[in-house]
């Protein structure tokens, strides 16, 4: 694998919509600005917006369509897939660097976003994205709620080695993030991949935490961090900057700060023990997601109950 | 894995023994603060001023860890929502029989901000 022996390889999972890239962003940011740690982030969703947060841009130009540009792979320069973040991020700045490359995606419709993971990753290698003197973390975000073959490319191929699920404490939330360890299971044990937390990105519902709390131990997994809902994110984000560099001292910027504290010096990598479908319905019942069902009841229209 | 900040190595798993997490806290000086205060709530309107005065319990050892820790100055300061869910979760199993103790868990465990001072 390329890279220096001391790169981690990390990567963002979680369902759509569920705040992964802003997660990402965000602790990423803080990860880089108060522990120094040089980090390249690989953006593995086709809507491209794993760096813009770092970038101050609307979307950057994704390693599939500068490929379409040129005709192929092979005439798409480094430095035009990969960018130096802005501000607090970039190379001459003090602290850690962020660099950032988008995989990109087909047209909605066509072909498999798979396959842009693929060439992404690939061609980064080849240009030698990962051999970048100081990088300290690779970060993969992606889009994944059943784990398709593409979408698994950077867990199947042994690339991301710890992977940060973020969920909330809603149903699909909940149930992709145990699919998601199903993934990881599958290639444990030929990848080296672990699953390394849960990271709830909170909807602020009753008993969130405990529910979260909850899944990640039968797991066999931890709830890394409780990230609480705060407008501050929507601010920073319609300026296209994360939190740490919008509001360095506020009460959201301490929260991405601590949660950059834990993966950096996290050590619980485990093999996941996802649960039943039975066991996760129950789970949401016990925390009141669910409503009992009256089996008598199953079946019948609204005017026979 | 880590509780209430504090980080416990992988191999001690995912379900870490409370006396573990009590040691950490062993050398915590109370000598200087007889009341934790906290400020819980957002909009100026709802915020409410909540006293503990309670120093034989685990969760006022947790909470005058947290206010000191990297707090020379002794100011006001902002408490992260999964520490204190912790200490609450954890106070509940050592601290089960005091109902003050137990109240404040109850506001702990709220979705609401809190921040805390000690005197």
């Amino acid at each position: 694998m390329a890279g220096a022996a001391s790169l981690r390889q990390i990567a963002f999972y979680g369902k759509g919509g569920i705040g992964k890239s802003t997660t990402s962003q965000n602790t990423l940011a803080a990860m880089a600005h108060y522990f120094d740690k040089n980090i390249m982030i690989v953006g593995c969703d086709p809507k491209a917006d794993s760096t813009r947060l770092i970038l101050h841009e609307k979307a950057q130009d994704t390693i599939l369509s500068l490929a379409a540009e040129y005709g192929t792979i092979e005439d798409v320069e480094m430095e035009q897939a990969r960018l130096w973040g802005k501000g607090l991020f970039d190379k001459e700045t003090p602290g850690g660097w962020i660099n950032c490359t988008e995989s990109g995606g087909p047209e909605p419709g066509v072909g498999c976003a798979g396959r842009g993971v693929i060439t992404a990753i690939n061609f980064l290698e080849e240009e030698g994205a990962y051999d970048e003197e100081g990088l300290d973390f690779v970060s993969y975000d992606v889009l994944g709620d059943v784990v398709c073959g593409g979408f698994a490319m950077p867990i199947r191929e042994g690339k991301a080695q710890e992977i940060y699920i973020v969920m909330s404490g809603e149903m699909m939330a909940m149930y992709a993030a145990n699919n998601i360890s199903k993934g990881i299971l599958k290639y444990a044990n030929t990848g080296g991949v672990r699953l390394a937390g849960l990271i709830c990105n909170a909807r602020m519902t009753d008993r969130e935490y405990d529910l979260a709390k909850e899944l990640a131990t039968r797991i066999g997994t931890q709830l890394i961090h409780f990230v609480p809902r705060n407008n501050i994110v929507q601010h920073a984000e319609l300026r296209r900057m994360t939190v740490v560099e919008y509001s360095p001292y506020s009460d959201q910027a301490r929260e991405y700060k601590e949660l950059a504290r834990k993966i950096v010096y996290n050590d619980m990598k485990i093999i996941p023990t996802p649960v039943s479908m039975d066991e996760l319905e129950d789970l949401l019942l016990e925390f009141g997601l669910e409503d009992e069902v009256d089996e008598s009841q199953v079946g019948k229209a609204a005017h026979e109950a | 894995m880590f509780i209430l900040g504090f980080h416990f190595p992988a191999d001690m798993g995912n379900n870490v023994p409370d006396e573990k997490v009590v040691e950490k806290l062993a050398d915590v000086d109370l000598s200087d603060v007889n009341e934790v205060k906290l400020l819980m709530g957002t909009k100026d309107k709802d915020k409410q001023w909540i006293s503990y005065t309670n120093k034989d319990t685990f969760l006022f050892k947790a909470l005058v860890h947290y206010f000191k820790e990297e707090n020379p100055d002794r100011a006001q300061k902002y408490m992260i929502y999964m520490n204190r869910y912790q200490m609450s979760e954890l106070s509940k199993r050592l601290d089960a029989a005091d109902d003050e103790t137990m109240k404040l868990c109850h506001n702990l465990d709220s979705m609401e901000q809190f921040r805390i001072e000690v005197a």
